[in-house]
């Protein structure tokens, strides 16, 4: 394989060097009265060789995000630089970024051979280094039994394969991933789930991927930008994501959550003790730049798994009903102040019999489980 | 049910299609059928005979004009394709202007203007040119029919550009092509069936323009078609069914390449 300098250069003292750096960038789409921010002042550094994901509803900016990296779009105001460098109106065939499309986009009168190599070709590679370098990408998405056939003459995990091998054949410093598993059943979606990741370690490169799937988010990513609006919410790894939301729409996004009103009584640092309903006092942990008040009214999330029934708990609650997912149970509460609580038990035993409807029942929450929210 | 309801079931739908089918094709079989006859008749059948073939072949003139149909129609057919294809990408593959309807509309002005217009309108406008030039060369006619052959040229083309994805041309930008080897690798070989679906039928159109052709050949340019009409003023002898039927032959091949390169999908 040929390397690519700067890719997975070693650290410096500051942390892993930037591979994307936004700042402040802007996107509108028509002007005047019928002008549309699809982006609004985002704020983004993308690490080298880190599979990084953009997640976000429908209509948030993801593509239009995307596409300001790739070239396809200029932005309207703000700061793009790829490996240091400004990129600001230079075309996509002038960036060491390649895009696998949401649709693959394979040139349907090109064999899949001539689709991995045209990349090369463009750049001016010889001929036995098009082939040789074809050879090996049909390899690594293990299609090389395929090379002479046209794209209509695969199936569409098959061309999920090319298109990846298409946009990895040039070495780009980035490769931008849009939405590429949403075609896909669940099944194979699962298989390239693990064959994404295998390619991003194998080969060292910047993954941007973009999905509004958060459970894929949640497993693939190193780290994770929750975008709503044109606007970046959070970011964190999944574990920072999914544990410590910091406002209730990142929250509410990601995972099933419960939402409760607790009071501020005290805070330190990170960390406060919030006075629960029914008077219970916990530990919680606050978002960072937090700006806590004593006495003030916050929300609090507090995960269905984290939870659990217990004799005496945080929280006094009545017993709606129950359903049986098999590996675990959903049970559904309503707390004294009427407020809905979810609770998930996992079922590690068959004799656990489910509580009945309208029996009284006491939730404690797991150390670390309740987290404040951003108003 | 929709699946209840087939048009095929209505009342007196195979006579009409039958009745359709006889009086599109009936006269022509006529012809066909006639300038297979042995007598010089219209009307009587005196058996199976070549002879109207072997005299429209050895008829020096019926050459003259057929070469000179053919390559007026094949000229202008190309010109109007290359302009034809620089018009839809003009429409399709730029950003969206102001104007762009009327452009349309501009394009398609030999399909809106009466035949008969265009060509008093060529007539009085090249003999304006003629005058002062006294250039009477065959470029009139190449002119006249180039124009009138874009719009049918368009369509095909347009039509093609419309269903074809145009992330396959990001991609390819992605993929470091500029704009120019993007055209030829990708643009141009995906575009290549509408262009000849263009081509043939330019073609045909130019063969079939009888009008416009009548207007503004100058003395000794009759093509095919005006030969034809010229001698039917006279006498007729199934040696024009002869001729009818081989012209008949070439359209329908043109048009035939025309469905299927336009049926074609990417
Ligand atoms: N060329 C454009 N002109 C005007 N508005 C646009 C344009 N492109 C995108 N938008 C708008 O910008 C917003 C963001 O679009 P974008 O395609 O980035 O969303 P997305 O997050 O990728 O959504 P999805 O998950 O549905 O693909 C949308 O509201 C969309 O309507
Ligand atoms: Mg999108």
């Amino acid at each position: 394989m040929t390397a690519t300098q700067g890719i997975g250069s070693p650290a410096t003292d500051k942390g892993p060097a930037i591979e994307i750096e936004i700042r402040n960038l802007s996107k509108v789409f028509g002007d005047g009265p019928r002008a549309f921010k699809a982006l609004d002042d985002i704020q983004l550094d993308i690490r080298q060789g880190e599979f990084f994901t953009l997640l976000g509803p429908s209509g948030c900016g993801k593509t239009t995000l995307l596409r300001l990296i790739a070239g396809f779009e200029q932005p309207s105001s703000g700061l793009l630089q790829i490996n240091g460098k400004a990129v600001a109106g230079l075309g996509p065939n002038r960036r060491p970024v390649n895009t696998v499309f949401q649709n693959y986009a394979l040139f349907p009168h090109m064999t899949l051979a001539e689709n991995i190599g045209f990349g090369l070709k463009m750049l001016g590679k010889s001929r036995s280094e098009v082939a040789s370098t074809t050879q090996e990408m049909l390899k690594l998405v293990k299609m090389d039994a395929m090379a002479d056939r046209k794209p209509a003459q695969i199936s569409g995990g098959q061309q999920q394969r090319i298109a990846l091998a298409r946009a990895l054949a040039p070495r780009p410093r980035v490769l931008l991933l849009d939405e590429p598993l949403s075609a896909l059943d669940l099944k194979l979606r699962k298989e390239m789930q693990v064959e994404l990741k295998r390619l991003q370690l194998e080969t060292g490169i910047t993954f941007v991927f973009v999905t509004h799937d958060q459970e894929e988010a949640l497993t693939m990513s190193d780290r994770i930008a929750v975008i709503s609006g044109g606007q970046v919410l959070q970011m964190g790894t999944p574990h920072e994501i999914y544990n410590f939301p910091a406002e209730r729409f990142v929250a509410d996004f990601i995972g099933d959550t419960n939402f409760i009103d607790a009071e501020i009584v005290q805070y330190e640092g990170d960390f406060a003790q919030v006075r629960l309903p029914g008077g219970v006092v916990r530990e919680a942990s606050l978002p960072e730049g937090f700006n806590a008040r004593v006495g003030e009214t916050v929300t609090v999330v507090i995960r269905p798994e984290h939870a659990s029934l217990t004799e005496r708990g945080d929280l006094q609650a009545t017993v709606e009903n129950a359903v049986f997912f098999g590996t675990d149970t959903h049970i559904h509460l309503r707390l004294e102040d009427q407020t809905p609580f979810i609770l998930r038990r996992q079922n590690t035993g068959v004799s656990v019999a489910p509580p009945e409807a309208g029996q009284h029942a006491c939730i404690a929450v797991a150390e670390g489980g309740i987290q404040v929210l951003r108003s | 049910m929709a699946r209840d309801f087939s048009i095929n079931r209505l009342p007196g739908f195979a006579s009409v299609a039958i009745l359709t089918f006889f009086l599109l094709y009936l006269p022509i079989f006529t012809l066909v059928v006639f300038s297979f006859n042995e007598a010089a008749s219209m009307s009587r059948w005196e058996g199976f005979s070549l002879k109207w073939y072997e005299a429209a072949f050895q008829n020096r003139q019926v050459r003259d004009v057929s070469i000179r149909s053919l390559w007026l129609a094949a000229t202008a057919a190309s010109f109007a394709t290359i302009l034809a294809t620089l018009a839809a990408l003009g429409t399709t593959r730029t950003s969206k202007f102001k104007g762009q309807t009327m452009i349309y509309a501009l394009i398609n002005q030999p399909l809106m203007v009466p035949e008969i217009v265009t060509g008093v309108a060529l007539l009085i406008f090249f003999a304006a040119i003629k005058v002062q030039t006294g250039y009477t060369g065959m470029g009139y006619l190449v002119a006249a029919h180039t124009a009138f052959c874009i719009p049918f040229a368009y369509l095909p083309i347009r039509a093609r550009l419309e269903t074809m994805d145009n992330t396959l041309e990001i991609a390819a930008a992605d993929l470091y092509a500029g704009p120019i080897k993007t055209f030829v690798h990708i643009t141009l070989p995906l575009l290549l069936p509408g262009i000849f679906a263009g081509l043939m039928l330019g073609f045909v159109i130019s063969l079939d323009a009888v009008v416009i052709t009548e207007f503004v050949k100058s003395a000794g340019q009759d093509t095919l078609p005006t030969y034809m009409l010229g001698q039917l003023r006279r006498v007729v002898t199934p040696e024009m069914n002869a001729i009818a039927t081989l012209f008949l032959l070439l359209s329908v091949l043109a048009v035939t390449i025309f469905f299927v390169l336009s049926r074609k999908r990417a």
